[in-house]
């Protein structure tokens, strides 16, 4: 018993057996408690929690069984005995009943008495560690029911579908977005789903019960739902195997790629864009190359020399698209090194106006450049607000007539820097306007058959207005002339 | 072969333009070019060719297509050979053949001449459909 004294409550109206009993037990080790009525009993004996209660049966104020409901009914572990002298048939029932644990008939001997209290406190133990379990079975059950609901929440929220199968076929869990890829409006609880499965994937649940590896494998599939990459999703079948057991079950998770496939579709449009506009020139300089070295075929040394420099155009032209190309991707994959620091619009401008010179001589344009009187800039790398706006007035120079006019305002508007590039060139129809900044889009007729370009240059200059939080604006009409607006954001 | 038989060659890439003139004519034909659907409509009205050979992807979009359909919905377009010349195959991504005759009528051309343009498979294919037609 160690250093814990076990507590032992005596409720009895005869003194003598009060001190005679607890100085009997105290010397065995006990800490004894005395009530000398049934009220001192009820008051103790639920006030204090005791290992034992030894209770009268027959006492003056209140009945033995009544302090025995009390007690037990506060502190169900107590250990109580009836001690008595009319033990009857009748009362010892009702005492069971009640909870009482033994009987001490009364005159009973120190021994008796002893044996009694230590087989009562072996008792309260047994019964305390069971409680222990229970109580501890009771929250692990609490626990596992949490879990689950948790669990269902969980799997209820994902937007992916999730579908678990049996090995009889039937939909044992699933989510509300199964139902989705599944084109279901509803499950039954425990509903044989199988002939309602689409074959490829029906398919993949009979590869996985069918296997008898017992590997862990999973297999992966991709289906066009809807045509057209409306709704393309990508379906993942795992075994669910009991531990050490066949497959159980499979479990069947539901993606929706479409917006992946969509990208995947506009890269592939994109390479193959690029691949066409790259074989153009490739096959023209080849097309010379072989021509010169056709013996069937006489060249002049007049066309010799001619089919030379037009090699040499298409090349270069060729090298310009690659350069272009490359800084697209440099911009895409924004490795593009910048420079961040101030720079004024109007030093940009006229100095490209400079360079472009001798073109605008060559066709006769008048350039007309209004600017506010006030400096006008912008936070931006020095490079590429010149490449842009290089481009933008290079293609008002191309696409302009001779004698053309090319009009140039800047000015700030609320919070916008506007550049405002006018040419009187050849226009475009209201159904190029949106293709404009698209890649490899060039306005092509009649009139354009001689001009040279990438199709790249309105793309850069878009992505280059993208990435300074501005916005450009094209105003045109056929056969008159384009208007180009950029908007940067002013510098604070 | 007595008289020459004349070619209209479609294609708005002038540089290719220029060689498969130089190639059809160094074995024999007659060569005249146009540079856009329209135009090689309009020179095929006027010059009544043997056969007509199109660049498929030009300026303006589909023109090649829309060019051939045209010359074939006309009495004299039915009678000759109209070959459509083309970059545009497997390895750039549009796939496109005629391999089969629901493809050869739905695109209306009799053949499919890829670029660069081998000149001996070209004539083999023309004289073939001469042939053919005897």
């Amino acid at each position: 018993m160690n250093n814990y004294k076990p507590k032992v409550l005596i409720v009895d109206d005869e003194k003598g057996l009060r001190i005679g009993a607890q100085r009997l037990l105290e010397m065995e080790g006990y800490e004894v408690t005395t009530a000398e009525n049934g009220t001192e009993g009820i008051k103790f004996g639920t006030e204090n929690e005791f290992d034992i209660a030894v209770i009268d049966l027959k006492m003056p104020d209140i009945d033995g069984l009544e302090v025995l409901k009390k007690i037990r009914k506060k502190f169900p572990y107590t250990v109580c005995f009836i001690a008595t002298a009319y033990a009857s048939y009748e009362t010892a029932v009702e005492a069971t009943r009640l909870g009482a644990h033994s009987y001490i008939p009364k005159p009973f001997s120190p021994e008796e008495l002893i044996a009694n209290i230590k087989e009562g406190y072996q008792r309260r133990l047994v019964n305390l560690e069971a409680d222990k379990w229970r109580r501890e079975r009771e929250e692990r059950l609490l626990e596992v029911a949490f879990e689950k609901t948790r669990l269902n929440t969980i799997i209820n929220s994902i937007t992916d579908g999730v579908l678990v199968i049996n090995k009889e076929g039937l939909a044992v869990l699933y989510n509300p977005a199964a139902l989705r890829f599944l084109e279901l409006s509803g499950i039954a609880v425990e509903e044989y789903i199988l002939d309602k499965l689409r074959p490829e994937i029906l398919e993949l649940y009979n590869k996985l019960l069918n296997d008898t590896s017992n590997e862990n494998k999973s297999y992966t599939i991709q289906i066009e739902l809807k045509p057209n990459r409306e709704f393309f999703i990508e379906v993942t079948a795992s075994a669910v195997r009991h531990p050490g057991d066949n497959v159980a079950g499979v479990v069947i998770v539901f993606k929706d790629i479409t917006e992946l496939k969509k990208i995947e579709f506009v890269k592939s449009q994109f390479v193959s864009m690029v691949s066409h506009e790259l074989k153009a020139p490739i096959a023209a300089v080849y097309g010379f190359l072989k021509l010169f070295n056709d013996d069937s075929i006489t060249l002049t040394s007049e066309q010799k020399k001619e089919y030379e420099i037009r090699s040499m155009v298409r090349l270069d032209g060729l090298l310009k698209m690659v350069n272009d190309l490359l800084d697209i991707s440099r911009m895409e994959l924004k490795t593009v090194h910048r420079e961040i620091k101030k720079v004024c619009l109007h030093e940009v401008i006229s100095s490209i106006l400079e360079l472009f010179q001798l073109d605008i001589n060559k066709k006769g344009i008048q350039v007309i450049f209004e600017k506010d009187a006030s400096e006008l800039c912008i936070k931006a790398d020095n490079d590429e607000i010149s490449r842009l706006f290089t481009n933008l007035i290079s293609n008002a120079i191309k696409y302009n007539r001779d004698q053309g006019i090319i009009n140039i305002s800047l000015y700030q508007s609320d919070n916008y820097i506007i550049t405002e590039i006018k040419d009187s060139g050849i226009g475009l129809k209201p159904e190029d306007k949106q293709r404009l900044f698209g890649e490899f889009f060039r306005a092509k007729n009649e009139k354009t058959k001689n001009i040279s370009g990438t199709g790249l240059g309105l793309s850069i200059v878009k992505r280059i207005v993208d990435s300074y939080s501005g916005k450009i604006e094209v105003e045109s009409e056929f056969g008159e002339g384009t208007t180009f607006k950029v908007f940067f954001p002013a510098m604070n | 072969m007595n008289t020459r038989k004349k070619i209209l060659l479609v294609d708005d890439d002038l540089d290719l333009l220029e060689q498969n003139k130089l190639l059809i004519e160094s074995k024999g034909y007659e060569v005249i070019t146009a540079t856009s659907g329209k135009e090689g409509f309009e020179v095929f009205k006027k010059t009544k060719p043997d056969a007509c050979v199109v660049d498929l992807i030009m300026e303006e979009h589909d023109s090649g297509f829309v060019l051939c359909y045209r010359i074939k919905n006309d009495e004299h377009g039915k009678k000759i050979p109209v070959f459509i010349l083309t970059s545009a195959t497997y390895d750039t991504g549009f796939k496109f053949g005629a391999s089969t005759s629901e493809e050869r009528e739905w695109i209306k051309a009799d053949a499919l001449i890829h670029k660069p343009v081998i000149i001996e498979e070209f004539v083999e294919k023309l004289e073939a459909f001469y042939e053919l037609k005897k």
